[in-house]
Formats: C-alpha cells, sequence, structure tokens
C-alpha cells in the first residue's frame, strides 16, 4: 500500500471520528429528518 | 463489467432510495436513524425514497450554520470531510461511476440514440469553483441578519435536488406549491438544459459541475486503487478512448481527475494495457503481461 494512501486514509478516519464526538452525527441527523426547503427551490 | 456495473448501479440507487412508505406514513420523507448517514454519491436527502442524508448538502448546512456552534467546538462538518475523505482517499471517483444515482440517470438519458459531442476541456475546470463558490464560501460567508447561511449549491443549481426531491415533493404534497418561486423555476431550467445536455454530452454534468466529482477528483492520484497503464501492451489502437464517457485518453492522461474508473477502457483493451487493482507504490512499474490477440 502506498504511504500517501495509507496516511491519507488514517487522516479522514480521524476526521471522522473527531465528527462523531463533537456532535456532528446528532446535526447530520436532526437535518435529514425535515424537508429541506433550500434543496427543493421552494424556500 | 459494464453490465455488473449497472447491476451495482441500480442496486445503490433503488438500494438507497427505497423508503416506500411515504405515501401512506405521516411523513412524506425517512426521518429514521440512517439519515444520519451520508450517500456516497450525489442523491437528494428530500427525495422521498431516500434513506441517506446528501454529502454535499449536509456539508453546506455545517458551513451555513458555523455561527451557531455550541459547548465551544464548532461543527465544521468534519464527518462529512472525513467521510467522503475516507471515500476518496481508497477508491477515488470509482464512486461516480457505480454507486451515484444522478450519474446513473445520466449514463441511461445519455443512451437515447442521438449524434453525440465531445466536452470543451477547458469546462472541465467549472466544478472546482462550483465547490469552492458554491459549496464552502457563500453558504459560510453570505449569512443573513439572524447569522444563518444558506445551502447555495442546493439553493441555486442542484439538478438532482429537482429531480429526485422537488418534484416528487411537489406531487405528492401539493400544499409546497403555494411556496414556489423563483428560486425552483431557476432550478427546474438548469435540470431541463442539464438533461438536455446530457443526452448528447456523456456525464456532462459530473464534468462540469458536480462538487462532489470535483472533491473525489482531488484523490486521483493518491487513492488506494487506480487504473494501471502497462505501456508494453499498448498498441493504441484507441478502443479505450472511444469506449470512455467521460472523455480521458487513457494511454496518455495516467491518474485523471476526469476518470470515473467505470472499467469500460478496461473491458474495451483487447492488449491486457489496462488494468485495475491497488495502486502501485512509486518506483514500482507495473509487469508487461502476454499479450492475448484478440484475432
Amino acid at each position: 500500500m502506498p504511504k500517501k494512501s495509507f496516511w491519507l486514509i488514517i487522516l479522514f478516519t480521524a476526521l471522522f471520528i473527531l465528527g462523531i464526538n463533537t456532535g456532528d452525527l446528532n446535526f447530520l441527523l436532526n437535518l435529514g429528518s425535515t424537508i429541506c426547503l433550500s434543496c427543493i427551490g421552494v424556500g | 463489467m459494464n453490465r455488473f456495473r449497472w447491476l451495482i448501479q441500480t442496486l445503490v440507487a433503488f438500494g438507497t432510495n427505497a423508503y416506500l412508505l411515504f405515501p401512506f406514513g405521516g411523513s412524506v420523507i425517512y426521518q429514521g436513524p440512517l439519515k444520519a448517514v451520508c450517500h456516497p454519491g450525489l442523491n437528494c436527502y428530500s427525495c422521498p425514497g431516500a434513506l441517506l442524508s446528501c454529502p454535499v448538502g449536509a456539508f453546506q448546512n455545517f458551513m451555513a450554520s458555523l455561527r451557531f456552534s455550541t459547548g465551544g467546538i464548532p461543527n465544521l462538518g468534519v464527518i462529512v470531510v472525513g467521510y467522503l475523505g475516507f471515500i476518496g482517499s481508497v477508491v477515488g471517483r470509482l464512486t461516480c461511476g457505480w454507486m451515484c444515482p444522478f450519474g446513473f440517470i445520466q449514463d441511461l438519458i445519455h443512451k437515447i440514440p442521438t449524434p453525440k459531442f465531445t466536452l470543451w476541456k477547458p469546462l472541465r475546470w467549472v466544478k472546482y469553483a462550483v465547490l469552492v463558490v458554491l459549496v464552502v464560501a457563500m453558504p459560510a460567508l453570505l449569512v443573513d441578519n439572524s447569522g444563518l447561511g444558506h445551502p447555495w449549491f442546493c439553493k441555486l443549481v442542484c439538478p438532482a435536488g429537482t429531480l429526485e426531491g422537488a418534484l416528487p415533493l411537489l406531487f405528492l404534497k401539493p400544499s409546497l406549491w403555494g411556496t414556489v418561486g423563483f428560486f425552483f423555476w431557476n432550478k427546474l431550467t438548469l435540470l431541463i438544459l442539464i438533461l438536455i445536455a446530457v443526452v448528447f454530452i456523456s456525464r456532462f454534468f459530473c464534468r462540469v459541475i458536480c462538487p462532489l466529482g470535483a472533491f473525489y477528483s482531488l484523490f486521483s492520484r493518491i487513492s488506494l486503487v487506480q487504473l494501471e497503464f502497462v505501456e508494453g501492451n499498448c498498441v493504441e489502437c484507441g478502443s479505450c478512448v472511444r469506449k470512455c464517457p467521460t472523455g480521458v485518453v487513457p494511454n496518455q492522461e495516467f491518474d485523471s481527475p476526469e476518470c470515473i474508473m467505470c472499467l469500460r477502457c478496461v473491458e474495451a483493451c483487447h492488449f491486457s494495457a489496462l488494468d485495475f487493482g491497488i495502486r502501485r507504490p512509486p518506483g514500482k512499474p507495473a509487469k508487461v503481461k502476454r499479450v492475448t490477440s484478440p484475432i
């Protein structure tokens, strides 16, 4: 495995775990639970 | 191989939009725990069938609400960056070729028998501007009086949102027609123009506009897997070039940011000059394989 790919995988895994522990997961869950009016262009 | 890819694309598109209770349940969209997970491709989370969140929409909303972070730690959207970065580091733009529902829709539309055209190559750079301006900068910097930004890519451009989200929702929930305004008609016009362009130019949206494709393309030279060119086997017949849906010349443009690793070129090459696998460390060239003549 190339070193660059290996370290990038480690880095992004760490970012993902950091996101889970800083409340991003709840934000994401709340976001997806309502109709996004901007997404559908009516807001 | 191409049939296998079609099967995967179909399974992913329908599997991740498999919420079929929207006509019967209390809500018109799925609101369960799976919405905490992002789709690896572009798939509107307001689609009535969507089980997962859209990574581009989610990241914009993180940027738009930066000023509302609580607990002393700003929500920078690192979960989305980490998730997409992980996918990019492992498979790069293979996701675009195999797992993106909107890419799949484009592949289907491009099958309409008409004369086909090539893309003016400088247009490829537009998607990077879309990523930086509409997905990162504008949602973070253009805020209203309350300090809240807006997901500008979703609001102004996203054709997946119009096709998969707006149109089905307006059909299922007619009361939403009362809120339709400039942004909807602007996006509907863009959707129609993009779909017309896709009929004539393969994967037009992915190559010119898609910010997710732009992000994944940053990993094209460093992703764990790669499309490998075995120079000694190439007879320059050009069959790989004719098959490529994104206009890449596989025997000249190595690790192209435009390559979505659909592997149609690998299938088209009868001389084993193209292969797909784990990236070799620098200085370790591919072995020339024995050429089997197709004749």
